[in-house]
């Protein structure tokens, strides 16, 4: 009796006990795990990533603001108020070394999303498009290619010397279209100026061919790239370059050719009669080409990178009363004045008012017509050397939809020269706070104008872009600083 | 009527007793061997029979024994080693020996037991005295200073954080370096659970008072039988059962008060005003108008001026209650305790409650079968108001009371005269008359009062155990354990002022549930051959853990009446975790020995974890160990070497044993995680993986001499050690521009510790009416990281990801301290001087340069272009690990009173003393009267600069210097305790058995050079690689107590 209790016991023990195989191997319950490309799996997830690529674009250190807010702040409009180095004070005072947190924050963040983009195009190509078809599959690699052409051309805005100067001959960045996802040696060198271009116009030709001409949503047409958008963001390339006549040739494919100028194809851009109604609730309008959105609650912009934190929701930074605001010809009627707002005797750029209580839930423009409009302006008049009759049109709309007193004519302009500069000025007003101005600067080679303190920065400078993310300098053997 | 009885116990008896008519009467006087005090209450067995009686009070006892057959009497009371005593004459007198003697022989590895003087491996023990009636709230906390290699390190002194513990050196760079811990067979959780600012560490829910031993395992022979998990050693918890004999009650009980000490000196509203305005002057700003320093009087006309200190910190007040009722029979036996604790940290509403239960219960069926389980459960309360600053992440936080208490201007009041708190704005206290300033961040009144951030913990861990005795040398056993922690956490911030105040308060709530469960089977042959003694244990077990959770807060308040969590507010979010993991042993264990002078032990375990990665999931340790007993050798007796030595050995292990600690359950794999763009989902790399991931490994070499003088009567151990660490897991820094989602973690560095120790014990001095027995430790270690990643040599820590005080270097140990060089106060100007580390010159500083001049200068007047700056210009500038620690622990007996000293210290290290920075900053911050001795005039020598507003780089807030690093050797008086056992004669009339008083302290003498409240003190917790970083922490308090301790 007593011997058959122990051999059961031992038995029951036995058989037990041991080892349970499948809990070695657990599943996450919350993360989709790469084997096997499970991440391409379904087209929910497929879906999924198509819209990280943008939420990539989106991250606090890219256009979720600090991109925009540098580009602002490296200019001539504003007055810091705040000396904190954590809220752009280097970039403000042109001290940044290599090991900024902008420097390094920015590089990351674009690299972060364009390696996103370069898995997507790869895994769509091994198991993506099988599960989404042949048609949407497409579509969605043109979204990736788009959203990696926005990476480089922003990174060449501050990581390099422009365009101009020597033809896009100068170093560029290191040039990464193959995806990455696990420990390896990345060492890359810088490939050019001009490679890196060629290589953001391939991708935003490759995704105007197969980019979908609309969505089925006014949302959607904002916060995910079209076929014009592709088109419209080429139109910025180019004037980078400096290449006025695909300027034309690209605008054209989105501008009719007289007034009021609409997209005729695709979905109809046209500025808004009022410029306010962009910068609103819904910020859906067909003036927006492609916004990033946020959405109070689940999507807040972060406190210390949102664009309304610096320039309004904590005023981080006031306008400079010297910068454009100051300029007599930015009329006081000009119904983009209203985005000046007073503060304890202090202009702030109120142009993204929302307060931190409702997390800055703004969207950022990332380009919007009105900038085709005027790129397409300046390029006719570049390219003519002339005050073009088209181009005074263009110049027009812009300044005309916001103040109705002024209305330029080809007198307005002494020489074409002249004509030029109300274009980069038309820019500054239209623009101030969306992050134009540095690429402005930098394209024509102008100087940094000296503000507050600080002194001016010619191209000639070594501050007059940024120089290299001290990490990637430390981990990537093949890559070099900017040097003068 | 005849009836037979067969019992088996170890070693002791194993008798057959007839029970017969015809009976004598035996009388006898029982009295304690050390005291000669008679011991009342004593269980009196006729051996092998239920026939039993108790003493009396006087001691005595009388029992009618059978005439014939009846040869032994056993006696056994709780405290006391149990003896039988042959019936020889009608009248006994028996000496009775305390327990802690014949505890010292056994020692516990958590499978099984050894007798001491069989263990090779190293393996320090400390017994239930050591930590009973200590106010703490958790055992480990009263580790310290008890057992060579083991550095103990109260890190902060907010209630119930877990102790900074490390056995023979920090063994990881990126994993934990905390040893396992194991509770009655049962590897259990332990760091802090809590979810709130009040911390909450796991291993408080055991009653200190139910512990009856803990061993340290330390080196490979010793703890292999853990395997992946033994790297950092592991600590052996083992809970008091029941005895056989009469139900003994214990009833144990203290008070105690705590209180803040060695707080900085602070400026009082008038040196502030005086010297905050000579700032502004300094820096050009001064303005009465706009921007001036201004006392301001209160309603009834007095100046206002506030000390923090009394608003944040209090004496706070503590009891702790015990009782206890344990007993058994020969079959049986029971332990049932019950334990409160209430008890109050010296920081404002920092509080900690405890209640506890433990019931064990044994019971042998038959020759073969026994059975038993316990069952405790704890509920205790973390609470605090808000952050305190101290615990790991906080320093910097600009709510953390320890940082508040130093900062707030003094010359503002916590309470406008309407009885309203006073606040500038949502996130700002009011500024009074100063104008044109903030002058502190929140209201420390209005955060104290109104916000709280409290945690419940619910802990349960039991387990059952079947053993079969299949033969008299071997038995199989299963034990099946539990273990579940509930951790719930309740906060809130109001909308007033502080965190949340900006945005109307806000609520959260979290829940988490850990639930692991362990099953053992093991089964172990003990055979003797001659003089061959074998042993063999070989077993099987499972670990299971898993963690559930969700997590809610709520925004803005609908009515700032209410403060609770289910009130209305606007904005909700809400989260979750989920978490698992599994491990599989299968383990063996060989000790054998040859007339007890040859010793071999070899022990070897493989695990299986779910967290290594898929190609790596397999891995096997073992460790191996040698002794010789020299003592036990006939030429040493024949030498006469026995005369002097009674015990010599020698002793060397080797062994394999790894680390997981920490590994993340889902690290080897590479993931996507989800989010929202614009309400829709998004799926983005999140993780790089590693299906090579394992676990870390530390080859443990440990060499020993221990030997015993007099009969034993001085022991010392000495030991050598070498951990050579590889397989460190570091995440690897990968190119930023390949655009990895994070940066993968490699089982690539290396790093070893080595050291030596020694301890030496013993009753230097044993008389009947005095004695003393001290017992002394001291360890050495050295720690040097040899290897991290291909190219990279160095790694900055960051406190609270703020602040890179703390470099590692490949050839230096783990976190040294990284600062800038300067070179005091130039005498003519005031200036801080800095060194310029690429060219060695003099650099320095002025916070305005008026125009013309520079911020930065060489002496010669010139610019210095490149500033000085952290990266540029800092440099590894000394050590935080200490050489050496240990302690210093005395017991002093006279007649009925008995003194306890416990002495630890820690020598040959640095720390930096972030604080000293704050307390001199010129920004409006408050600070120490050290700023009394500044420079004012040309050729005056001081070490504090020149005091100008906005200055936070003179003094180090915006760079970590020299100045503020110090040595931070100390000598603590841990705790004393002096106790009085009260006469017999005396409390026998109140049917007591034993009582005792005392009163002690704890924590009550410091000696040490380091200027902070506390030399233990880090901001970084548990950090490997920050450690000796002190910021806006606040420091352990001292704390006396009365207690007593009864048994009936």
């Amino acid at each position: 009796m007593k011997k058959r209790l122990i051999y059961i016991t031992l038995i029951a023990a036995g058989m037990l006990a041991g080892c349970q195989k499948e809990l070695l191997t657990p599943a996450s319950e919350t993360a989709v795990a790469t084997l096997d490309l499970a991440q391409f799996s379904t087209v929910l997830r497929v879906q999924g990533q198509v819209l990280g690529l943008y939420a990539g674009l989106r991250a606090g250190d890219f256009y979720g603001g600090r991109y925009p807010v540098y580009n602002e702040l490296r200019a001539d409009n504003y007055i810091a108020q705040s000396s904190n180095s954590v809220t752009a004070y280097q970039t403000y005072m042109y001290t940044l070394g290599n090991g900024a947190q902008e420097v390094t924050g920015f590089w990351g963040s674009a690299y972060n999303t364009i390696n996103r983009c370069n898995l997507f195009i790869e895994g769509m190509a091994a198991k993506g498009t099988g599960v989404v078809g042949d048609a949407v599959g497409k579509n969605y690699v043109a979204e990736a290619k788009l959203v990696r052409a926005i990476c480089y051309y922003s990174l060449l805005q501050l990581y390099a010397r422009p365009f101009y100067d020597g033809q896009g001959s100068k170093p560029g960045l290191p040039l990464r279209l193959t995806g990455n996802s696990v420990a390896g040696n990345y060492d890359l060198a810088r490939s050019t100026v001009a490679q890196v271009y060629t290589q953001v116009l391939k991708d935003l030709n490759e995704a105007e061919t197969d980019l979908p001409l609309t969505y089925t949503t006014a949302v959607n047409n904002t916060i995910r790239a079209h076929r014009n958008t592709a088109i419209a963001f080429k139109t910025r390339v180019y004037l980078s370059m400096q290449r006025y006549t695909d300027v034309i040739t690209e605008a054209n494919k989105i501008v009719s050719t007289a007034g009021p100028f609409t997209a005729t194809t695709g979905v109809a851009h046209a500025l808004q009669a009022d410029i306010t109604n962009v910068f609103k609730t819904p910020y859906t309008t067909t003036e927006s080409i492609l916004s990033m959105p946020f959405v109070n609650g689940t999507e807040n912009a972060g406190g210390q990178s949102a664009i309304g934190s610096y320039f309004f929701g904590t005023k981080l930074y006031s306008l400079n009363p010297d910068g454009i605001i100051g300029d007599a010809t930015f009329k006081a009627a000009d119904k983009r004045r209203s985005f000046i707002t007073l503060s304890g005797g202090l202009p702030y750029m109120s142009k993204f008012p929302t307060l931190p209580a409702a997390n800055f839930a703004d969207y950022v423009p990332v380009i919007r017509y009105a900038e085709v409009l005027l790129s397409l302006g300046e390029a006719l008049a570049r390219s003519t050397n002339s005050v073009d009759a088209k181009a005074l049109a263009l110049l027009n709309a812009v300044r005309t939809r916001s103040d109705a007193t002024t209305v330029f004519t080809a007198a307005s302009f002494a020489t074409p020269s002249a004509f030029f500069d109300a274009f980069v000025k038309e820019r500054n007003i239209e623009f101030l706070g969306e992050g134009l101005r540095t690429p402005d600067i930098l394209r024509l080679g102008l100087t940094f104008p000296a503000r507050g303190g600080v002194a001016a920065v010619p191209p000639t400078s070594s501050q007059y872009i940024w120089p290299i993310s001290g990490t990637e300098l430390l981990y990537n053997k093949l890559m070099t600083d900017n040097t003068n | 009527m005849r009836r037979k009885l067969l019992a088996t116990f170890v070693l002791l008896w194993c008798i057959a007793v007839q029970v017969h008519a015809q009976t004598r009467v035996v009388s006898g006087k029982v009295t304690d061997k050390t005291t000669g005090a008679p011991i009342p209450g004593v269980s009196v067995i006729i051996s092998g029979t239920r026939t039993s009686t108790q003493t009396d009070r006087t001691g005595a006892f009388t029992l009618a024994v059978p005439a014939d057959g009846a040869k032994n009497l056993r006696l056994s009371f709780v405290g006391y080693v149990t003896k039988i005593v042959p019936i020889t004459g009608n009248s006994l007198s028996i000496i009775l020996e305390e327990d802690a003697a014949v505890l010292d022989e056994i020692v516990v590895n958590g499978y099984s037991t050894q007798k001491k003087a069989d263990v090779i491996g190293s393996v320090s023990s400390v017994t239930a005295k050591q930590l009973e009636n200590k106010p703490v709230q958790s055992f480990d906390q009263a580790l310290g200073g008890k057992a060579a290699g083991v550095q103990v390190t109260l890190p902060n002194g907010v209630l119930n954080n877990p102790p900074v513990i490390r056995i023979r050196g920090t063994n990881s760079i990126s994993l934990s370096s905390s040893p396992l811990f194991v509770v009655d067979g049962v590897a259990t959780y332990s760091g802090d659970a809590s979810g709130s600012s009040a911390a909450g560490n796991a291993l408080a829910s055991i009653n200190p008072n139910d512990i009856e031993r803990v061993e340290i395992l330390k080196d490979a022979a010793a703890s292999a039988i853990y395997g992946s998990r033994a790297a950092n050693g592991v600590i052996v918890i083992t809970t008091k059962r029941g005895k056989p004999g009469k139900a003994v009650v214990t009833y144990d009980a203290w008070v105690g008060t705590t209180k803040a000490r060695n707080l900085p000196e602070l400026l009082d509203a008038y040196q502030y005003v005086e010297l905050k305005n000579e700032g502004l002057r300094n820096a050009g700003l001064f303005n009465q108008a706009t921007r001036s320093f201004n006392l301001q009087n209160d309603a009834a006309g007095n100046v206002i001026n506030t000390n923090w200190y009394d608003y944040i910190y209090r004496t706070a007040y503590s009891h702790s209650n015990t009782i206890g009722v344990s007993g058994g029979t020969e079959s049986t036996n029971y332990y049932l305790s019950a334990g409160y604790t209430k008890q109050e940290g010296i920081i404002q509403h920092n509080d900690y409650t405890r209640k506890s239960m433990l019931a064990k219960v044994d019971h042998k069926e038959g020759k073969i079968f026994a059975f038993g389980g316990k069952l405790q459960y704890s509920n205790e309360q973390n609470l605090a108001a808000t952050s305190s600053g101290s615990l790991s992440g906080e320093a910097f936080g600009t709510g953390g009371l320890g940082r508040l208490a130093i900062v707030t201007a003094p010359n503002v009041a916590p309470k406008n005269a309407d009885g309203t708190y006073n606040i500038f704005n949502a996130t700002t206290i009011g500024r009074g008359a100063n104008v044109g300033s903030d002058v502190g961040f929140y209201n420390p009144a209005a955060v104290l009062d109104l916000d709280r951030s409290n945690n419940e913990l619910n802990h349960i861990q039991g387990s059952v155990y079947l053993q079969a005795n299949i033969t008299d040398w071997l038995y199989a056993k299963s034990v099946y354990g539990v273990d579940y922690i509930f951790s719930d956490n309740d906060s809130f911030f109001n909308p007033i002022n502080g965190g949340s105040a900006a945005s109307g308060g806000s609520a959260s709530a979290s829940f988490s549930k850990n639930k692991r469960w362990v099953w053992t089977n093991t089964a172990q042959a003990t055979k003797t051959f001659g003089e061959h003694n074998f042993s063999l244990l070989v077993g099987n077990e499972q670990t299971r853990s898993t963690v559930n959770g969700f997590n809610a807060s709520r925004t803005t308040l609908s009515d700032p009446a209410f403060n609770s969590f289910a009130a209305g507010y606007a904005t909700p979010t809400a989260g979750g975790t989920v978490g698992e993991n599994y491990l599989v042993s299968f383990f063996g264990s060989l000790n054998y020995n040859y007339a007890k002078r040859y010793y071999l032990t070899a022990n070897v375990r493989q695990d299986q974890y779910s967290a290594f990665g898929a190609d790596n999931k397999k891995g096997t340790f073992y460790g191996v160990g040698l002794k010789w007993e020299i003592a036990n050798e006939k030429f040493w007796t024949k030498a006469g070497l026995d005369k002097t030595f009674s015990s010599f050995s020698l002793r060397g292990t080797y062994g394999t044993v790894g680390n997981t600690a920490g590994l993340g359950n889902l690290a080897s794999y590479s993931f996507y995680g989800t989010g929202l763009y614009n309400g829709s989902p998004t799926l983005v790399p999140t993780q790089t993986g590693n299906d090579q991931i394992g676990w870390e490994e530390s080859k443990k070499l440990d060499l020993g001499i221990n030997f015993g003088i007099l009969n034993d009567r001085i022991t010392v151990e000495a030991a050598y050690y070498k951990n050579t660490l590889d397989g460190l897991i570091y995440s690897v820094p990968q190119i930023p521009s390949a655009g990895l989602p994070s940066e993968p973690s490699l089982n690539i560095a290396s790093m070893y510790n080595k050291g030596y120790e020694l301890t030496i014990s013993g009753d230097a001095f044993r008389g009947k009416d005095f004695s003393w027995s001290p017992s002394f430790n001291i360890s050495y270690n050295k720690n040097e990281i040899t290897s991290l990643s291909e190219g990279i040599t160095q790694f900055l820590t960051t406190t609270s990801s703020l602040e890179s005080a703390s470099i590692s270097q490949v050839g230096g140990p783990l976190g040294m301290i990284y600062v800038v060089r300067t070179a005091g106060v130039d005498a003519a100007s005031g200036r801080r001087i800095f060194i310029e580390k690429s060219t060695g010159k003099k650099v320095l500083y002025q916070q305005v340069a008026p125009a013309g001049q520079f911020r930065y200068t060489y002496e010669d007047g010139t610019e210095a272009k490149n500033g000085i700056s952290l990266a540029n210009d800092a440099s590894p500038y000394k050590n935080t690990q200490p050489k050496f620690s240990g302690g210093f622990d005395n017991t002093f007996r006279y007649k009925q009173f008995d003194l306890g000293l416990t002495f630890t210290y820690q020598l040959g290290f640095s720390i930096y003393y972030g604080t000293n920075s704050g307390l001199r900053d010129q920004r409006f911050w408050n600070n120490s009267t050290d700023m009394l001795r500044r420079w004012t005039t040309p050729g005056q020598e001081t070490d504090i600069p020149k005091i100008v507003n906005g200055d936070n780089v003179s003094n180090g807030s915006s760079f970590p210097i020299d100045v503020n690093v110090f040595k931070g050797d100390f000598l603590k008086l841990r705790s004393a305790s002096l106790g009085y056992t009260l006469p017999v004669s005396f409390v026998s009339k109140a049917k007591i058995a034993n009582a005792r008083i005392y009163v002690s302290g704890n924590n009550l003498l410091i000696f040490t050079k380091y200027p902070g409240s506390d030399p233990e003190v880090s901001s970084n917790g548990n950090s490997n690689s920050a450690a000796g970083v002190e910021r806006n922490s606040v420091g352990n308090g001292r704390a006396f107590t009365a207690g007593i301790s009864v048994k009936f």
